[in-house]
């Protein structure tokens, strides 16, 4: 079956996907001295959530409710997202929902993600284990926390300072040595660190700044979650193609056809 | 008992209560659009209703203990008032109620219920007092229910004009003191101690010094307060908004996506400042100081399109706020720009603290400010007088997505409106609107549905040559062009589109393959949708679409519904799944309240009606009928009243204003001379003459204001506000009077003969009311006003009969 938000016609994803391939087997052999897998991997046996996680991703994530066509089937987005411990990353009175696949609240205006919209745009960034990502927007550090899972380098700046404070405290606790928080303003991006092979953007604005997309290298993906607090309503997809010329998808997280068949 | 203590106290005390009322419920609503947001204002009227309903409720049951004791007991509800205005108020500012949070939090619903007790009892004791007023005086209550309205008609006039100098988080601690005379008035002849009571509302007033409203923090304000370098540079407020200037090296407001736009070589955006409107949208003010270079990146968004088609153009801004759009027009070498603003908060600001940040934008020779509602502005204007209209972006992208405004009327965006714009261009001239873009489709594809039918309405022959739609990933721009789009034009358009990589959605003669290229979608909707709409499937696509796209007319200027019932199946389905992202919060909240509305009535008035049940079963049946369609007719007309005249009078805040006040006061007057044609112990038979006579002058005013408002309103379009808002209290006059006749006469008709009754009778109708507040704007959001004042002249004919039948038999 063709899953075509992954593969949309038009935007091939075939490099991405074998150059996947490639990484898989670097991974398998990097993994043994990968510092994230492995303090997860001391965690494994003492965390009570593991069950729990492990059901989100199945029930959610694997095969959502609202369509097999969404399914996320990158094996290392769902390694990932059954490794990172989201409980760590909610309010505490929260933690009972934890691993249900909804947006909570973090304060200051800010949300964490709905797990499944966290997998999917994770997997439509294309990305690999020698790649560089930039998030403008840490919130409460957990996208970054996936992505650090997959990735070399995690950049993620986040406006509100006492919500980068506490992103980069629970990540360093949690061992994420390859993400760097900044506080500050993410509109200029992150020159030094520049280009980057995929950026995510999670605060919303009247439109995407300029610099990111010339921070972006080319061929690289560009995905922002767009609609009010707690609902993602489209995914931007953008991508820079080879030639610098940038392709815009305007992607819908789950299958909803306003037209009825009738028409 | 009362009868030795003057009337003349007791009157003054039932008009200050009525007008203390009435005015915290309008402050209230105010506070809440800025706390959260503008939907709150059915809730707060579903809390009012809450309030009058239980003290009618409870002064029914306790009747036989309240005997003897109404004075003290009346004295003690305005000291409960008095003191209950700034601490309830205080106390639902304490409480962390969010309504994005009702879906993922349990606690929430907690918090809303709290918020529903804790702003409850003010309304519960204003509806107390006036309650025990009809018990002390029962053989003259239509007198007593003149000053009650009355008292309410000068309370809803005067918070208007509270709220031009007042914070809305001050107006409780304002109307502390006429409550405190109430109480005053009301202990008079108790014994001089009574007064030491005043104490209390007075330490109240201590506690108000530095209320603030607690804002949400998913609004735009909150989260900008926490940007860096954040500062509040300015504030000013009237009674149509709190405007709150925030300065922050992070602002960046466009409006749109910048498509391309190269800005290592053309610089960066210039520094701004944002003007929030009540915390929640926001509107940019440029730093300018003469030179219009650093705003070359407003030819980057889709709302520069018209200015690739017109020469040196004469253009009007409707919802100019802080100026982009027309500096945007500056820049694109405008000949001449009118720019309009509806919310005096902005020249307010423009000619204090923002003067010279903004380089007196609204004060140069090729600018002109005008402080008016856009469309009342045009309807003014001679025909022909502008080149471009644009209709800029008026509202936040989070809010237009989260569809807070789903129920907020807009004389904007109708086919009337578009066809007066039509009027104002000049021959070659073309109209622009920009609407941000939601997914699934919908605003764009109402818009165009609503140029569409506007120019058929208008007698335009082809309206496919006259119409265009680009859209960048989230705002689309739509064209209406007086004259058929020429083919340079469409070239000039074609090259726009494909420099700045925008797509077509609509040009004329646009062919599939040219849609849906620089921003994927799934499908070609937009293409799709504006082919349907301009071939014979409009209809066809209006019933199969998802959502509600059907043009908004001056009937039902609902332009920001799109909650369309026959998908709620589809909706229900995504929700179930996990996905509630296509809430439109505005009319989920209305129907909450309806629902809410509806249970209280039936705990507060049936519950008790069958809890007494029995022998005076019947009778309180035939009662409730009677109070219950009286409150739900009242409603009606006034809720359609109010939406109509805003037409009329522009500004919302001063349509409820108006509309209240007059409806209160006539129908106050109403009552008076019932009361005096009626003078004690009533005979059935004249009480359902008066009700009959005043039905079918209802009826027959009713009837002739629906065939000749509109001529009306075209005709006083270009008067003065004086003029306007006399000729709304002379059109609302005859109507108010005899609405005001029913009720007092059905009142005495009970008083005389079980007086138990009175405020049982009282809170049913203070229930229905409040259900006919809700319910109103359902009916008018779905079926229009007509139908809505069509459905009160019914239920005043029913009232009528439900009074010949069963109230004036004994």
């Amino acid at each position: 079956m063709t899953r075509h938000l992954q593969s949309p016609a038009g935007m091939p994803r075939t490099s991405a996907v074998s150059r996947r391939a490639v990484h898989g087997l670097v991974l398998a052999i990097a993994s043994l001295s990968w510092p994230p897998i492995q303090a997860a991997a001391q965690q494994e046996d003492d965390d009570p959530h593991r069950e729990a996680r492990e059901r989100l991703v199945r029930d959610h994530i694997a095969s959502p409710p609202f369509g097999a066509q969404y399914a996320v089937g990158d094996e290392e987005v769902l390694r990932a997202m059954r490794t990172v411990p989201r409980h760590r990353f909610v309010p505490p009175d929260l933690l009972s929902q934890a691993y249900e696949d909804r947006p909570l609240p973090i304060g200051h205006g800010q949300t964490i993600s709905q797990p499944y919209i966290v997998a999917f745009m994770t997997e439509l960034l294309g990305v690999g284990p020698e790649d560089r990502v930039l998030e403008i927007g840490t919130g409460s550090g957990y996208q970054a926390a996936v992505l650090a899972e997959i990735v070399a380098q995690v950049f993620t700046i986040e406006i509100v300072e006492p919500l980068a404070r506490s992103a980069r405290a629970r990540l360093e606790e949690l061992g994420y040595a390859n993400v760097v928080v900044r506080e500050g303003d993410g509109y200029y991006g992150w020159q030094e660190h520049a280009p980057y092979d995929a950026i995510i953007v999670t605060a919303a604005a009247s439109h995407v700044p300029p610099p990111l997309l010339e921070q972006l290298r080319a061929g690289a993906r560009m995905v922002i979650p767009v609609g009010p607090p707690f609902q993602v309503q489209t995914l931007m997809l953008i991508e820079k193609r080879a030639d610098g010329r940038i392709e815009q998808r305007s992607l819908m997280p789950v299958r909803f056809v306003p037209f009825t068949r009738e028409e | 008992m009362s009868a030795e203590t003057g009337r003349g106290p007791l009157h003054a005390v039932v008009l200050l209560v009525g007008a203390v009322g009435i005015a915290y419920e309008i402050a209230l609503m105010r506070v809440l659009s800025v706390a959260q947001w503008h939907h709150f204002a059915y809730m707060i009227i579903s809390i009012a209703m809450l309030g009058f309903a239980a003290s009618g409720t409870v002064l029914a049951m306790l009747r036989r203990r309240i005997e003897g004791r109404e004075r003290p007991l009346l004295a003690l509800g305005a000291l409960g008032l008095s003191v209950s205005l700034v601490t309830c108020f205080a106390a639902s500012q304490a409480l962390p109620f969010e309504t994005f949070r009702l879906v993922t939090e349990r606690a929430q619903f907690g918090y809303l219920f709290a918020l529903y007790l804790v702003l409850a009892p003010p309304f519960f004791l204003a509806s107390w007092c006036i309650a025990l007023g009809f018990l002390l005086e029962p053989a003259r209550v239509g007198r007593l229910y003149f000053f009650n309205m009355l008292g309410s008609g000068l309370g809803a006039a005067a918070v208007v004009g509270l709220l031009f100098w007042l914070r809305p988080a001050l107006v409780p601690a304002a109307l502390t003191v006429p409550a405190a005379l109430a109480f005053s008035l009301s202990a008079v002849g108790l014994g001089r101690r009574w007064q030491l009571g005043l104490v209390g509302p007075a330490a109240t007033l201590l506690l108000a010094g530095g209320q603030e409203i607690r804002l949400s923090e998913y609004k735009g304000l909150a989260y900008a307060q926490r940007l860096p370098e954040a500062r509040i540079v300015a504030r000013a407020h009237s009674p149509l908004s709190e405007l709150t200037a925030l300065a922050s090296p992070a602002i960046r407001e466009t409006p749109g996506q910048l498509s391309g736009y190269p800005m290592t070589e053309l610089g960066r955006l210039p520094q701004q400042i944002g003007l929030y409107f009540d915390g929640g949208s926001v509107s940019a003010v440029n730093r300018f100081d003469g030179s219009l270079a650093p705003f070359a990146f407003l030819d980057y968004v889709t709302g520069a399109l018209p200015y690739r088609l017109l020469e040196r153009p004469a253009v009007l801004v409707v919802g100019a706020g802080g100026g982009t759009e027309v500096l945007s027009a500056l820049a694109h070498g405008a000949r001449h720009v009118t720019a309009v603003e509806a919310d005096p908060g902005v020249p307010a600001l423009f000619r204090g603290p923002l003067r010279e940040f903004s380089g007196r934008l609204y004060e140069r020779e090729d600018v002109t400010f005008i402080l008016a509602e856009g469309r009342r502005f045009m309807e003014g204007q001679p025909d022909g007088s502008f080149d471009l209209i644009q209709l800029a972006l008026l509202d936040s992208f989070t809010a237009a997505g989260a569809g807070v405004h789903a129920l907020a009327e807009s004389y904007l965006y109708t086919t009337e409106a578009v066809q007066l714009y039509l009027r104002k261009l000049a021959p070659q001239g073309i109209l622009s609107v920009t609407r941000w873009l939601k997914m699934p489709p919908r605003d764009a594809i109402k818009l165009f549905a609503t140029l569409v039918e506007a120019c058929e309405q208008a007698g335009l022959p082809d309206p496919s040559r006259h119409l265009v739609l680009i859209r960048s990933w989230n705002t689309a721009t739509l064209l209406l062009s007086r004259s058929p789009l020429s083919q340079p034009q469409l070239a000039e358009i074609r090259r726009f589109a494909a420099e700045r990589g925008l797509d077509l959605g609509y040009i004329p003669g646009i062919r599939r393959e040219e849609a849906n290229r620089h921003t994927i979608l799934e499908r070609p909707f937009y293409y799709e949708a504006t082919t349907a709409l301009l071939s014979g499937r409009r209809e066809t696509l209006y019933r199969a679409y998802a959502f509600h796209v059907r043009p908004a007319t001056d009937d039902r200027p609902y332009f920001f519904r799109f909650f369309s019932w026959r998908s709620a199946s589809r909706f229900l389905e995504a929700a179930r799944s996990g996905w509630l992202n296509f809430v439109e919060w505005g009319y989920v909240a209305l129907i909450a309240t309806v629902l809410q509305a509806a249970l209280a009535g039936f705990l507060l008035v049936l519950f008790p009606l069958l809890l007494f049940g029995g022998r005076a079963g019947r009778r309180r049946g035939a009662v409730a009928a009677y109070f219950g369609a009286l409150g739900l007719a009242f409603m009606f007309l006034e809720i359609a009243f109010i939406q109509r005249f805003m037409l009329l009078l522009a500004y919302p805040v001063y349509a409820v204003a108006v509309v209240l006040a007059g409806f209160l006061l006539f129908s106050g007057v109403g009552s008076w001379f019932a009361d005096r044609r009626l003078t004690s112990t009533v005979s059935a038979g004249s009480a359902r003459r008066i009700v009959a006579l005043a039905v079918a002058l209802i009826a027959a005013i009713g009837l002739t204001y629906l065939a000749v408002f509109p001529a009306i309103f075209r005709l006083a379009s270009g008067w003065t506000d004086a003029g306007r808002v006399a000729l709304s209290m002379i059109l609302l006059l005859p109507l108010a009077f005899w609405m005001g006749v029913p009720f007092p006469a059905g009142l005495q008709l009970i008083s005389d003969r079980n007086r138990a009754l009175v405020p049982w009778a009282w809170g049913v109708n203070g229930a229905a009311s409040v259900l006919g507040a809700a319910l109103a704007t359902l009916v008018a959001v779905h079926l229009g006003f007509r139908a809505v004042v069509g459905l009160a002249l019914v239920l005043y004919v029913v009232a009528a009969v439900i009074l010949s039948a069963s109230l004036s038999r004994s």
